[in-house]
Order: C-alpha cells, then sequence, then structure tokens
C-alpha cells in the first residue's frame, strides 16, 4: 500500500529516528513502512494518522 | 540522519563470522577430539568454549541491530537469555556426561540425569514464546515470526528426508535433539537473509 509517510516526515523536518520515537515503534518499522515493505495495522495506521493529525486515508493511499 | 540510506545497509559479515566459528568449533572440536583420541573432559571443555563464541556473533548483531534501529527492549531481553540459557546447557550436558561416566547410575536417577540437559533447551523454547509476547513491535514480531515458519519448514524438510534416508539405511541416525539446533539454524538464516533482503 502506498503511503504519504516520507514527505509528511520531511514536511516536519523529521528522522525516522524521531518519528519512530514519537510512534514507539523501531526505526526499521518506518523505514518498511514508508518503502512499503509493510503496511501497519489498523490501530497503528490509526496511531500515524493521529501524530500528523490526518484522516488514516490522507496517509494511506489506495493503489 | 537516522535514515536507513544505501550507505548505511546493515552489515551483517562480523556476526557470520562468528557463527561459522562457533558451529566449526561445535562440531570440529568433538571430531577432531575422537580423531585424536582426546579425553572425553578435553572434547567438553572444547566444546564450552567454542559455545562462548556466542557471545561475540549476539553482541555484533545486537551492535549492528542498534545501527540500522531494529533491536527493541524485547529483542535485548531475549538475547541475553539465549546467553544464559546456552551455556547452561553447556554446563548441564558435562554435568550429567560426567555423572553418568563417573557412577553409572540406574533406575530412576538415571532418568532424572539423562532428563537434566533438557531442561535449559526448553528454557530456550519458552524464551522464543516469551520474547514473541513480549515484543511490541509489530513489523519485528512479524518478521520474526516468518523466520520461525521458515526455520519449522527447514527443519520439517530435512527430518521427513532424513528419516526415509535412514529408513532404507542410506544414512546414520540422528538422535532427535538434534531438532532444536537445525530449528535454531533455521532461524539465523531466516534472520540474516530476512536482514539482508531489507538492506
Amino acid at each position: 500500500m502506498k503511503n504519504r509517510l516520507k514527505i509528511l516526515r520531511a514536511e516536519r523536518d523529521w528522522t525516522q529516528g524521531d518519528l519512530a520515537e514519537r510512534l514507539e515503534i523501531s526505526r526499521q518499522s518506518v523505514n518498511a513502512i514508508e518503502t512499503g515493505k509493510y503496511d501497519p495495522s489498523l490501530p497503528l495506521a490509526f496511531k500515524i494518522a493521529d501524530l500528523f493529525d490526518m484522516a488514516i486515508e490522507e496517509v494511506f493511499l489506495r493503489e | 540522519m537516522g535514515e536507513v540510506t544505501e550507505d548505511s545497509k546493515p552489515k551483517y559479515g562480523l556476526a557470520i563470522f562468528w557463527g561459522c566459528a562457533f558451529f566449526a568449533g561445535m562440531f570440529g572440536v568433538p571430531i577432531i577430539g575422537r580423531y585424536l583420541e582426546w579425553p572425553q573432559t578435553a572434547i567438553m571443555v572444547g566444546m564450552l568454549l567454542a559455545m562462548s563464541l556466542l557471545v561475540p556473533m549476539i553482541l555484533a548483531i545486537a551492535k549492528q541491530g542498534a545501527k540500522d534501529g531494529s533491536v527493541t527492549p524485547a529483542m535485548k531481553a531475549y538475547n541475553r537469555r539465549v546467553l544464559i540459557w546456552s551455556f547452561a546447557y553447556g554446563i548441564a550436558l558435562f554435568g550429567a556426561i560426567t555423572i553418568y561416566n563417573e557412577y553409572t547410575p540406574t533406575g530412576l536417577t538415571l532418568w532424572i540425569i539423562a532428563v537434566f540437559p533438557a531442561i535449559p533447551i526448553l528454557w530456550s523454547i519458552w524464551a522464543m514464546g516469551r520474547y514473541l509476547a513480549e515484543e511490541k513491535d509489530e513489523y519485528i514480531r512479524a518478521r520474526q515470526v516468518q523466520n520461525a515458519v521458515f526455520a519449522t519448514g527447514l527443519l520439517l524438510t530435512l527430518a521427513t528426508i532424513w528419516g526415509f534416508l535412514e529408513m532404507f539405511g542410506v544414512a546414520p541416525h540422528v538422535p532427535s535433539w538434534a531438532a532444536v539446533p537445525v530449528w535454531a539454524i533455521g532461524l539465523a538464516i531466516g534472520q540474516l537473509t530476512g536482514k539482508l533482503r531489507s538492506a
């Protein structure tokens, strides 16, 4: 699944480590989600959307 | 900073080196020992020394894991438990064989002595289950479950093939306790290939 995580992160000038810390997950998980290697669970996807103060479909895009 | 980029690809060469040294020692010491007719105590001490190579291997994995951001608190606890049970196993096996050779126990005592080395192995199986329960990072957990499934598939494949080879008399008997080391090798292969794939 495609997502806008990298752009949203760059807009806030956050590193993958910064985002990982905010989401309480590993940096490798952030990398896997950003590069589309891993689709997060619904609770984690909501957590990501909440962090950016956005709706979930504004972060994760349909193929 | 903090990005997993092309120039910061995980490097597991050192961990692979120590892993190979560990297996070479664990298999090499008893083979060379029997060939040169070393006393059993010397072989056991040699194998315990070979087992200590797990320490630099786990440290190398942990160090690289810290660099690529894949080490979690649950993983640290698991690594610590793995080291403890590995040494406990070495000591339990050494103790059981020594008691068996020196005192030739029989009956219930023999049963207890025979089962003794299995206890740390059962602890290791518990540690894996505990790790999966404690791991809060869903991506890392999913990857470890994948590795465990790969290891199980490898073990079932090898056990099935070997069983038939044994039945038709073309392969020597392998004791059933070999299941755990084979599974652990499968887990290590899964982890390394997974890390290299995600690099």
